[in-house]
């Protein structure tokens, strides 16, 4: 399947801005799975600097200096994108999840595939007592370790309500927990702490869905925004796991960025010099190029 | 005298000298008679060793030593010596911040020093270097190739676990080839006297500072103890430190700045002693900005380029761009300057990762593969429960270990369990699931009894339990261990000092040298000391609290004078009509500018309200506070005398003082109007007028000139009295000189004349245009062409104005007309030499909903 995608973050400001200095990670990465056919990002006001860099964990990050004084900001990301994912791992097979937990506290890799980046907690997901309780109860004794994470996943999908308005990105995760509500990136955090609760290697992964569901298929949630997953490493790769959809990540997700939780891999970050109220708007648009024509 | 009291047990030092006995006559009062007295009832705690009484029972020579010296001195004498060292302490403001607190502790100096022995101090200092330069190289290791880890001879999970693993500096090469400049470990002695390690700081090590000022203190209150038992000097420590941080930059004359972690941390106090001592300017994260890849500091003549930070901010927060992106304590693209090579940091960002308990079992193995040398200095023997072989030797004896965070930073370590309470049931069962769940979180390790050291309780010696902080700098010459440290020890016998808090105090530690000691200075060579009249950049941010330091003060006058002038019109005899007027006036101004919540009420209370009415903002006591704001965060740049008298000025303002008439009313405005005047001697007298001088002398100018102004409108109208010419008068501090001048008494012209005209009284509005003119003139321009900048042409044109004015022309319009004019000027000069550190810009955070 080849899509294509824009996708526009658009801020306005009430006051002028002298100076903003932005890092974007906005670009999909080729392997796994998926290759990157075109990609570029404009940003408006012109940057007076930009710089194409990888961060630690190997996604492209591109760094933009403005300096004209803007009072409004737009950042497009338009890309083409090839996504042929091998089938998600057999529940049926694997190692156990305690098995997986030894194997990997003995990893004496630190490379940016490492499952020990998702490991600890990190500035968006704390280690949450009741939390690992909530997993412990899909990784019985001698459990396989895929098996728990898909059960897991399905059941953040079937306890928690996706409600735009209960969170924000701002919300701890511990909150949204008790409120058995929010958006995929406070779901994805939930179970990356479930699993990391456990001794288990959790990564987030942001990224997008198709917009429109093939003919007959229900819409999925998180279509019209950047979306966000989990990621579970288990022998010698990471799997995607969707806990808002309920659903193994396939053809109809493109990865973006992968790190320890949101802080690490954010589409927009940055620091403005200026005052006053900002409006943001985002718009995504993931299409199949089969339905285009 | 306590001494039967504390003579219960009289331990082994009763045996010091039987011939004195405690509570012997005091005509025997003799140095042998005092020691035996201070030290009769002194009782080392069972089962660990004492720095004063040997394993034999006798007093240690360099305490001997020490003792003799001190037993010169009747008690009466120390007790006033150390009194005298507190008020200094008190008066220069050396503080410290208990962590949540908001006020601010004196230092808590205790009278005795630490001593340590000259064969003793170089094993410390060995072992000190060598586990410096082990640190370092595995920093080099992690941050760089990773062989460490991929050889399993530290565990990658709890590299990786580490909230100091900083993984945007992973291959960044440290500028100056050094991740660490300065290192600071927390040393115990064991049961068997051995020293061990109980804490690695590598992160921002706190302590040299207060290092420094406790031996200022006590080497001033005991100089002839001091200089009769050759200590080792600090000083040349520092400067070895400063030249190891200069090699670092990329140019010859670097400016080095210190990255402070700004007045509300706890340490600030410190950082502002050591940026003073060392010369370094103290910089705030918004004083400084990174442009084209290089990092700078905002000045008041610009941008200037800082060649090396030597921080007191945490690694993660020093970049919100790719480190922590909720901090407001550094600067965005700091790390991508690092990583460019273009400005050099003390120590790195992510050093803070061998703070870590997790990498003390490794450190033996590491010494010998790394130096190819035993570890000198071995810290607690500890297990890390990651690994299953550890973690099974841990859980065959956990009882009788404590369990700590793998990845927590020492701070806040050592709880009172880290010293052998014990653990209840429920706690056993959570650690036991902890460990089974994520065990690689969980480092085990042995306990230890802190051994003991005198402490003076205020009538004699008492041993209490400590910890000794040492510290060594990478130099140009490798690395040199500070020849003394700080000691944090005990008040009370059951207090353990592992921080400093209620029951702790500092003690100086002062290394017996063997060998004469000659006395160091920070001077350099004279040959290695250019010649500089111009002293180093003055940030925009302390530029603009200088500004409102003087505004602030000169307000906080104009109150007191406002306040008196009520109190005196209300204490006249005369209850005329005019006087009255007069007396409305005063109070409706006293509302205008906020001092009085009402301007009715008899005059007294209104008096009281705008002298020490801290609640009303436009209060004196209010406008005081701020002006202590505004020096605390200018505390490297003020004197201690200038730092001093600003508390001087809220003691004499505050509400608690006698306030019951008039006359201790007045008698409170008095005492605060020396405390103004002397600290503007202070500024003309004392701050160099290339300097800050220049903004608090603008903030002071800019005030006055204001107030005057409006002063004059409110009493100098066209049908002014002769009482509002006279509270005019008393206002602007001119009735003696106008007295002197005219003989006829007040009249309207010649009083508008000498408050507004007159360039020779230096409380005219024109004296102070004057005194801005020429301040701005001293000021470097940012413009290129030659043409004055807006605020100097503000000025020009005020001042052409008020020297062609004649004085019948005056009226309050004009007056008002100039006082507008003059608030122009001070957003000119605002805008001009601090943008964006006022309120109006603060940066904020972009955030994508996902």
């Amino acid at each position: 399947m080849i899509y294509t995608l824009r996708h526009l973050t658009a801020y306005a400001y009430r006051n002028t801005v002298g100076h903003a200095l932005c890092s974007l990670r906005l670009t999909p990465q080729s392997g796994d799975g998926q290759e990157v056919l075109s990609h570029a990002i404009t940003v408006t006001p012109g940057p007076e600097r930009r710089d194409d860099a990888r961060d630690f964990f190997g996604n492209r990050a591109v760094t933009v200096t403005v300096t004209q004084p803007h009072r409004s900001f737009r950042i497009e990301a338009r890309s083409r994108v090839r996504v042929e994912r091998p089938a998600p791992p057999d529940p049926a097979t694997g190692p156990s999840w305690e098995s997986l937990r030894e194997a990997v506290l003995a990893s004496r890799d630190l490379g940016a595939e490492s499952p020990l980046h998702g490991l600890a907690p990190s500035r968006r997901v704390p280690l949450v007592p009741e939390v690992s309780d909530y997993a412990r109860e899909s990784f019985p004794p001698g459990g396989g370790a895929v098996a728990g994470a898909l059960d897991l996943m399905q059941r953040i999908r079937r306890d928690f309500s996706f409600d735009g308005g209960a969170t924000d990105v701002a919300t701890p995760l511990a909150k949204s927990f008790a409120l058995r509500r929010g958006v995929c990136q406070d779901f994805s955090h939930i179970m990356i702490a479930g699993l990391r609760g456990l001794g288990l290697p959790a990564a987030y992964v942001s990224g997008y869905l198709r917009t429109l569901p093939p003919p007959g298929m229900k819409r999925l949630e998180g279509a019209d925004a950047s979306h966000a997953w989990v990621a579970l490493w288990c022998e010698g790769r990471w799997h995607g796991f969707d806990p808002t959809n309920g659903i193994a990540a396939g053809n109809d997700h493109v990865v973006v960025a992968r790190g320890r939780d949101y802080a690490d891999v954010a589409p927009v970050s940055g620091i403005i010099s200026g005052s006053g109220a900002q409006t943001l708007r985002v718009a995504v648009d993931v299409v199949p190029e089969d339905e285009e024509a | 005298m306590s001494g039967a009291a504390r003579a219960a047990d009289p331990g082994p030092a009763a045996a010091i000298d039987p011939a004195a006995e405690p509570g012997a006559d005091p005509a025997s009062d003799t140095p042998a008679a005092r020691i035996a007295r201070w030290c009769g009832a002194y009782a080392p705690l069972p089962g660990v060793p004492d720095e004063m009484i040997g394993p034999d029972g006798t007093i240690r020579p360099a305490w001997a030593r020490f003792l003799d010296r001190l037993g010169a001195l009747p008690e009466s004498e120390i007790v006033a010596r150390f009194a005298s060292a507190g008020r200094h302490i008190h008066d220069t403001g050396v503080a410290y911040r208990v962590y949540g607190e908001t006020a601010e502790r004196d230092w808590p100096l205790g009278v005795l020093p630490l001593l340590v022995e000259a064969d003793e101090w170089r094993a410390i200092a060995a072992g000190v270097a060598q586990r410096a330069a082990l640190l370092e190289a595995v920093l080099a290791d992690v941050y760089g190739e990773g062989r460490l880890t991929a050889e399993g001879l530290i565990p990658a999970a709890a590299v990786a676990a580490s909230p100091e693993y900083l993984r945007p500096l992973h291959g960044v090469a440290p500028p100056g080839g050094r991740h660490l400049h300065l290192y600071a470990v927390d040393l115990a002695r064991g049961p068997d006297g051995g020293w061990r390690v109980l804490a690695d700081r590598t992160q921002a090590p706190s302590g040299t500072g207060y290092a420094l000022e406790n031996r200022l203190v006590l080497a001033r209150a005991l100089p002839d103890v001091y200089n009769a038992l050759d200590v080792e000097r600090l000083a040349p420590f520092y400067h070895a430190f400063r030249a190891g941080l200069a090699a670092a930059a990329q140019r010859v004359e670097p400016r080095i700045c210190l990255l402070t972690s700004g007045p509300y941390s706890d340490t600030y106090v410190e950082q502002a002693v050591l940026a003073r001592y060392l010369g370094l300017p103290l910089v705030e994260g918004d004083d400084l900005l990174v442009q084209d890849g290089r990092l700078h500091v905002r000045t008041v003549a610009g941008l200037k380029r800082a060649d090396v930070l030597w921080r007191r901010v945490d690694g993660d927060f020093v970049d919100p761009l790719v480190l922590n992106p909720t901090s407001r304590l550094g600067v965005p693209g700091l790390v991508e300057a690092l990583r460019a090579g273009t400005v050099a940091m003390g120590n790195m960002p992510g050093s803070g990762l061998v703070e870590g308990a997790w990498l003390s079992p490794f450190l033996p193995a590491l010494a010998e593969r790394l130096l190819g040398e035993a570890l000198r200095l071995p810290g607690l023997p500890a297990w890390w429960c990651g690994d299953p072989a550890q973690r099974e030797a841990a859980l065959a004896r956990l009882d009788d270990l404590t369990l700590r965070p793998a990845a927590q930073q020492a701070q806040g370590a050592f709880t009172s369990r880290a010293f052998g309470a014990a653990r209840d049931p429920d706690e056993t069962a959570r650690l036991a699931a902890a460990l089974r769940d994520r065990p690689g979180d969980w480092v085990a390790h042995e306990r230890i009894a802190l051994s003991t050291a005198p402490v003076w309780d205020g009538a004699g010696l008492v041993p209490r339990r400590f910890v000794l902080r040492v510290f060594a700098a990478w130099t140009p010459d490798g690395w040199e261990v500070m020849p003394g440290g700080f000691c944090r020890i005990a008040e009370h016998a059951d207090v353990q000092p592992v921080a400093m808090g209620a029951g702790v105090r500092a003690a100086d530690v002062w290394v017996l040298s063997d060998a004469p000691v000659e006395p160091a200075t920070m001077l350099p060579p004279a040959d290695r000391a250019p010649v500089r009249r111009v002293p180093g950049l003055l940030p925009s941010r302390a530029a603009d609290n200088l500004f409102w330091f003087g505004r602030h003060l000169e307000r906080a006058e104009a109150m007191v004078r406002l306040a008196t002038a009520l109190l005196n019109g209300a204490g006249a005899v005369s209850l005329a009509r005019e006087d009255v007027d007069t007396s409305a006036r005063l109070r409706h101004l006293l509302r205008a500018w906020g001092a009085v919540p009402s301007a009715e009420g008899p005059a007294a209370l209104l008096a009281a309200q705008a002298l020490s009415g801290g609640e009303f903002w436009g209060s004196a006591l209010a406008h005081a506070r701020s002006a202590r704001g505004n020096a605390a965060s200018l505390r490297e740049r003020l004197s201690g005398e200038a730092w001093r008298a600003v508390s001087q000025l809220l003691a004499a303002l505050d509400p608690a003082g006698p306030a019951d008439s008039e006359a201790a009313l007045l008698d409170r405005a008095e005492r605060a109007l020396a405390v103004t005047a002397a600290l503007s001697g202070l500024a003309q007298e004392n701050m160099n007028r290339a300097g800050g001088w220049p903004f608090v002398e603008l903030g002071r100018r800019l005030e006055r000139a204001v107030n005057t102004c409006r002063f004059a409108g409110v009493f100098a109208g066209d049908g002014a009295s002769t009482d509002d010419l006279g509270v005019l008068l008393e206002l602007v501090d001119s009735r003696i000189s106008y007295g002197a001048r005219y003989i006829l008494g007040v009249a309207l012209a010649p009083v508008r004349d000498m408050v507004l005209l007159d360039p020779y009284n230096p409380r005219s509005v024109a004296f102070q245009v004057e005194r801005i003119r020429e301040r701005l003139a001293d000021l470097s321009s940012l413009r290129r062409d030659g043409m004055p900048e807006r605020q100097t042409r503000l000025v020009l044109a005020l001042s052409g104005e008020i020297a062609s004015t004649e004085a019948d022309t005056l009226s309050p319009a004009v007056a008002e007309a100039w006082e507008a004019r003059l608030w122009s000027v001070a957003e000119a000069v605002a805008a001009r030499y601090f943008p964006g550190t006022s309120e109006a810009e603060r940066p904020e955070t972009l955030v994508a909903l996902a």
